[in-house]
């Protein structure tokens, strides 16, 4: 598998990972993540390392 | 051949292990921003930037019909507007910085800056952000400021504040004939003077049998060295929650009583009413001015109140209801500003033998006297449910009213009387075309709900369609409390 193929990957399961911990942040202590950052650039990220890991070569 | 540390992992492994530091960094960096260690952090929204990571931490203005949001940056075009701070956890004090523009069609226009202290009572501390009439003062008369707090006179009578609050204290102030309340004018600022009243040997008794709405709050004069006061009260149950009463008794800003009554029945079917009563008794006071505050939401209604005392005036606000005939009530300021409730108060309101007319429901409207020397102002309204505010003092008769403070340098305020002013304000720093205004506040005790602070930008007169706008460039807030070490430290000391 080639390494743009690997890193895309790994960068998907990091996105999601990552955005299920601030979700769980959120519900705790609401704002902590969202006054600082909008949670749609991370999931926009993991979408786009995710199509590009399933792409045909 | 040996290979270094790193290159025997596998290219995966190093990857994986890149992005779990990765994370959690990024998630321990979240952590410590919310738990702020060091005590000090600046949250601050700027408007001239249009593109935002997250939400932030000031949040919009409202209501949305008093903010012109169409350029580039939000115009407030009514009075007042709130906003909120979001903070993920409580701090002790709060300096906000903020850069605006004015076009106000005021010439002396005032511009305050508040965070809400009670959320029942709705009382929000308000601090100075800009005092035109203060500030159009340099150069006429003499200034000196000492510690934050200015002293100005129209002729120099005095070398230093210190030396005026000595003659003050035995008034005996140069050039005042007519008592200190008639020449000295405050502004953010209280000057300690006992005031007292002459010729009344006797307190007389009083009663107010005209039911009063909401919060309110009065100075009643105590001549010999017994206060009673007896309240009754009806909680009407038309909202939803607790309405509790409580009633404190401050002198010399010092809380000498108070009396409490918890909200037992806080959702009752069918709206029914309660009445409820409370009373306080005091002995052995000094004579002088004693303030009482009647904390109480607008779903629970004064319905009497008996005094001791006959000099009784209520403090710059009062919402008289549920009246069988016309009221008549005296202030000691020549404006009003008049609010009808519900679109039955509308009417024509007599102020000082003047008409006004109190033409649209729901809108604060404002009316001058032509005659300012008038020192009891008589108010005739044909209907109640019309909530009256100014800076002065409202009575239900003629001799009832007194105001034991000092004339507040506002837009209303005419100098010609005036010889000295004491304010504790700070101009704002003009940079291009912008002024900025530092405002400090005390958030220990102020009212937080899910994480915000309320906080309002006040500037009184400037009204939507007036064509006049204050135009907010950003809004800085650099925020103190407890470090984690104090936190600990606390915690331990608690156990």
């Amino acid at each position: 598998m080639s390494k743009i193929k690997i890193i895309s990957r790994e960068i998907f399961y990091f996105s999601f990972l990552l955005l299920g911990a601030f979700i769980i942040l959120e519900i705790i202590w609401p704002n902590i993540i969202l006054a600082y950052f909008n949670l749609n650039w991370l999931f926009g990220l993991g979408l786009l390392a995710g199509l590009t890991s399933l792409s045909k070569k | 051949m040996h290979q270094p540390f790193l290159t025997k992992w596998p290219f995966l492994f190093k990857l994986r292990l890149f992005f779990i530091l990765l994370g959690l960094i990024s998630v321990a960096a979240f952590l410590y921003l919310k738990v702020v260690p060091t005590g000090q952090i600046v949250y601050e929204r700027d408007y001239e930037k249009a593109l935002r990571s997250g939400k932030g931490f000031v949040y919009g203005f409202t209501p949305a019909e008093r903010v012109d949001s169409s350029g580039a940056y939000p115009r407030l075009v009514g009075d007042p507007v709130y906003f909120s701070l979001f903070t993920p956890r409580t701090f002790t004090s709060a300096r906000v910085l903020i850069t605006y523009r004015d076009r106000l069609a005021s010439k002396k226009p005032l511009i305050e800056l508040g965070v809400l202290k009670d959320k029942i009572a709705r009382n929000y501390d308000l601090q100075p952000a800009e005092n035109r009439l203060l500030d159009n003062l340099d150069g006429k008369w003499s200034k000196a400021t000492a510690d934050g707090v200015t002293f100005w006179q129209k002729a120099k009578n005095y070398s230093d504040l210190a030396a005026f609050q000595k003659d003050l204290a035995a008034n005996k102030l140069k050039d005042c004939a007519d008592g200190p309340t008639s020449c000295v004018a405050v502004y953010n600022y209280s000057l300690a003077y006992d005031y007292r009243l002459s010729g009344i040997k006797k307190d007389k008794p009083l009663v107010i049998d005209q039911p009063l709405r909401g919060e309110h709050q009065f100075y009643v004069y105590v001549s010999q060295d017994s206060l009673a006061l007896d309240f009754s009260f009806l909680d009407m149950n038309q909202d939803k929650g607790q309405d509790p009463i409580s009633v404190n008794l401050y002198y010399g800003g010092d809380l000498i009583d108070s009396g409490s009554l918890d909200d037992n029945n806080p959702d009752p079917t069918g709206g029914i009413t309660e009445e409820k009563s409370l009373s306080l008794a005091k002995k052995n006071l000094q004579p002088g001015v004693y303030k009482a505050e009647i904390k109480i939401s607008d779903d629970v209604v004064i319905k009497k109140i008996t005094s001791s005392s006959s000099k009784l005036s209520f403090i710059n606000r009062i919402w008289p209801v549920s009246a069988s005939g016309s009221l008549t009530l005296y202030t000691d300021t020549a404006y009003l500003l008049a609010k009808a409730f519900t679109p039955a108060s509308l009417q024509t309101i007599n102020f000082n033998n003047q008409s006004f007319a109190l033409d649209e429901p729901y809108q604060q409207f404002e009316f001058v006297s032509s005659d300012s020397a008038n020192s009891a102002q008589a108010i005739r309204l044909a209907k109640d449910d019309v909530i009256l505010e100014n800076n002065g003092v409202f009575s239900w008769a003629a001799d009832s009213l007194f105001n034991p403070n000092f004339p507040r340098v506002d837009s209303h305020l005419d100098l010609g009387e005036i010889k000295y002013i004491v304010a504790d304000y700070q101009e704002p720093v003009t940079q291009d075309d912008w002024k900025i205004a530092t405002i400090d506040f005390s958030l220990l005790d102020s009212y937080r709900e899910n994480g915000k602070y309320s906080f309002l930008i006040s500037v009184p007169g400037l009204k939507e369609g007036s064509n006049g706008y204050l135009e907010i460039k950003s809004i800085r807030v650099e925020l103190s409390g407890r470090t984690w070490l104090e936190k600990l430290k606390s915690l331990y000391e608690q156990d």
